[in-house]
């Protein structure tokens, strides 16, 4: 466990009076200008506004009021979050040119409804469009476990922030798997919910018809409980399905009592290396999975997000690469443009089959109340990396640490990813998906508990 | 596609969408298209009925249900 506070035990100390929202807030400034020269997580900073904030939060538990469930956890966003008078970056140099925001994120108003303090936004790539976070225009971020190695992307910051002791909170975004891979390369717990969940109002976008919005923690219950802060119904989002709040931290010591638990194979066996597949079987072991269960169409499933996410991607961004393409990502620009010429019948093709997919991944849960896969075939490459092994085949590194994400995302599962720590990866971690049907993050978040109790998934101190 | 049949098809939808792209660039953001083009090829055989319809994009506004 890390020497630090975990976000729980903050929420906690403060809510008691134990700590002062003041001083956790130092404490954090303190351990991110101790690392961040290293580790490169942070794009901006606010430290002066959230003081400010923490002042706020102090003088309301003095005047006896009440507190929020988060007051005084501070947290930080991944740089498509918009910050009110701050440029949306993006991870971009385009977007510099754009006018501050004018509010600040939905989920940003509602965290700090709860009392969480913001005290930074954290690099990604590029518009999003990358799993390893290798920003040429803000450096990359390092892996805190072990630098010169990715954190994993495109929410990059969010998982490496949370990694080193930064904040204890940190939001992020995933399409094809943005918050589950750097979750599983940086060894902390993250939350996909639902397609159409959250509100997205106030981020950046990248593919409207995959974007969602999460969170990354280095606690389970505080992962549950910023969850529920998150929850909310937001008819200016037509992303936005869900109509009321379906609170899970009560329930959450329920844990895996009575819940059908199997262990996915095909695809997700066979894209994973030893230790992904080592860490799946620790935790089957934990939750009592002893069944292979076959996804359906998993290789499909990967092909339409790619190319719906391509065709999307592109589409949305070719007015600025007919004029400033010199100013994208190198490592991205090329894919973003592939993607804007992509035949129509492609993209189509993809959303067609999107809907007979989503049939049988529900039908699937007839069977099953949880269902668990690795969340990177590897633990986190060198930066630089371009090419990996997996099983004997060679694929290119940048889009393949997705391999196992794309498939669950596609279908609007929800999905906690769970740190563990398998043998094989010179003390890497590798995160496990715990997959539940859509609307069914509860069921998720309990089986990840009992890994949690268990102490099979954990988050672990880096050596920074 | 070929390598080749990729290339021409990258230089001429850039012109007919207004991307300007050098050579150099085009030969490029070909070999990404030609791997994608894999993928399409999976999804193209993967058998789907003409009533497949596309999942859902747009809603005219919300249902409500009894209001004729």
């Amino acid at each position: 466990m890390s020497m630090h506070s975990t976000l729980l035990q903050t929420a906690r100390a403060v809510a008691s009076g134990e700590q002062s929202a003041a001083e956790a807030l130092e404490a954090s400034i303190a351990r991110i200008e101790a690392t961040d020269a290293r580790v490169n997580a942070f794009t901006g900073t606010r430290f002066e506004a959230a003081r400010l904030q923490a002042q706020r939060v102090d003088a309301m538990r003095t005047r006896g009021e009440p507190l929020g469930a988060l007051a005084g956890v501070p947290f930080a966003v991944k740089n498509l979050f918009d910050i009110a008078d701050e440029v949306t970056l993006a991870g971009s140099k385009v977007n510099r040119a754009n006018p501050p925001a004018t509010t600040d994120a939905v989920l940003i108003q509602r965290l700090q409804a709860a009392g969480a303090i913001l005290v930074g936004s954290l690099n990604m790539d590029e518009y999003a469009y990358g799993f390893t976070t290798e920003n040429t225009h803000y450096g990359p971020t390092h892996n805190p476990h072990k630098l010169g190695h990715i954190a994993g992307g495109s929410s990059g910051g969010s998982g490496a922030a949370v990694a080193a002791g930064q904040v204890p909170l940190t939001l992020g975004s995933d399409t094809n798997g943005s918050i589950r891979v750097p979750a599983s390369l940086c060894g902390v717990w993250g939350i996909k919910p639902t397609f159409g969940r959250l509100s997205r109002r106030g981020t950046y976008p990248f593919v409207d018809s995959l974007d969602h919005l999460g969170a990354f923690a280095d606690d389970l219950g505080g992962l549950a409980l910023t969850y529920d802060a998150m929850q909310g119904s937001d008819p200016l989002d037509p992303g936005c399905f869900a109509t009321t709040v379906q609170p899970v931290s009560r329930s959450l010591a329920k844990g895996v009592d009575g819940l059908r638990v199997g262990l996915l194979g095909g695809w997700f066996e066979e894209m994973a290396s030893d230790a992904a597949r080592g860490a799946v079987a620790s935790a089957g072991a934990v939750l009592g999975a002893n069944s292979t269960v076959v996804w359906p169409d998993a290789a499909q499933a990967r092909a339409a997000a790619f190319i719906i996410s391509a065709s999307e991607g592109g589409a949305l961004h070719l007015q600025r690469l007919r004029m400033q393409a010199a100013d994208f990502e190198p490592l991205s620009v090329d894919r973003f443009i592939a993607g804007a010429l992509q035949p129509a019948a492609w993209y189509l093709r993809a959303q067609r089959f999107r809907r007979a997919y989503r049939d049988k991944v529900n039908a699937l849960f007839r069977d099953w109340d949880v269902l668990l896969a690795p969340a990177t075939p590897v633990a986190a490459p060198a930066i630089g990396t371009e090419w990996l092994e997996i099983n004997g085949q060679r694929f290119p590194c940048r889009p393949s640490m997705g391999l196992l994400t794309q498939p669950v995302s596609f279908a609007g599962c929800p999905v906690v990813t769970a740190p563990l720590w398998p043998d094989g990866t010179d003390g890497l971690p590798i995160g496990v998906q715990v997959i539940a049907a859509p609307w069914r993050e509860d069921l998720a978040l309990r089986a990840g508990w009992s890994l949690a109790q268990s102490g099979v998934a954990q988050v672990r101190e880096s050596a920074l | 596609m070929t390598e080749d049949e990729t290339l021409r098809y990258v230089q001429a939808s850039a012109v007919a969408v207004g991307l300007p792209l050098e050579a150099t660039q085009a030969k490029r953001v070909a070999a990404h298209l030609q791997r994608t083009s894999v993928l399409a090829d999976l999804l193209d055989a993967f058998p789907l009925g003409d009533a497949e319809e596309l999942a859902e994009i747009y809603c005219p506004a919300p249902y409500r249900a009894g209001v004729a």
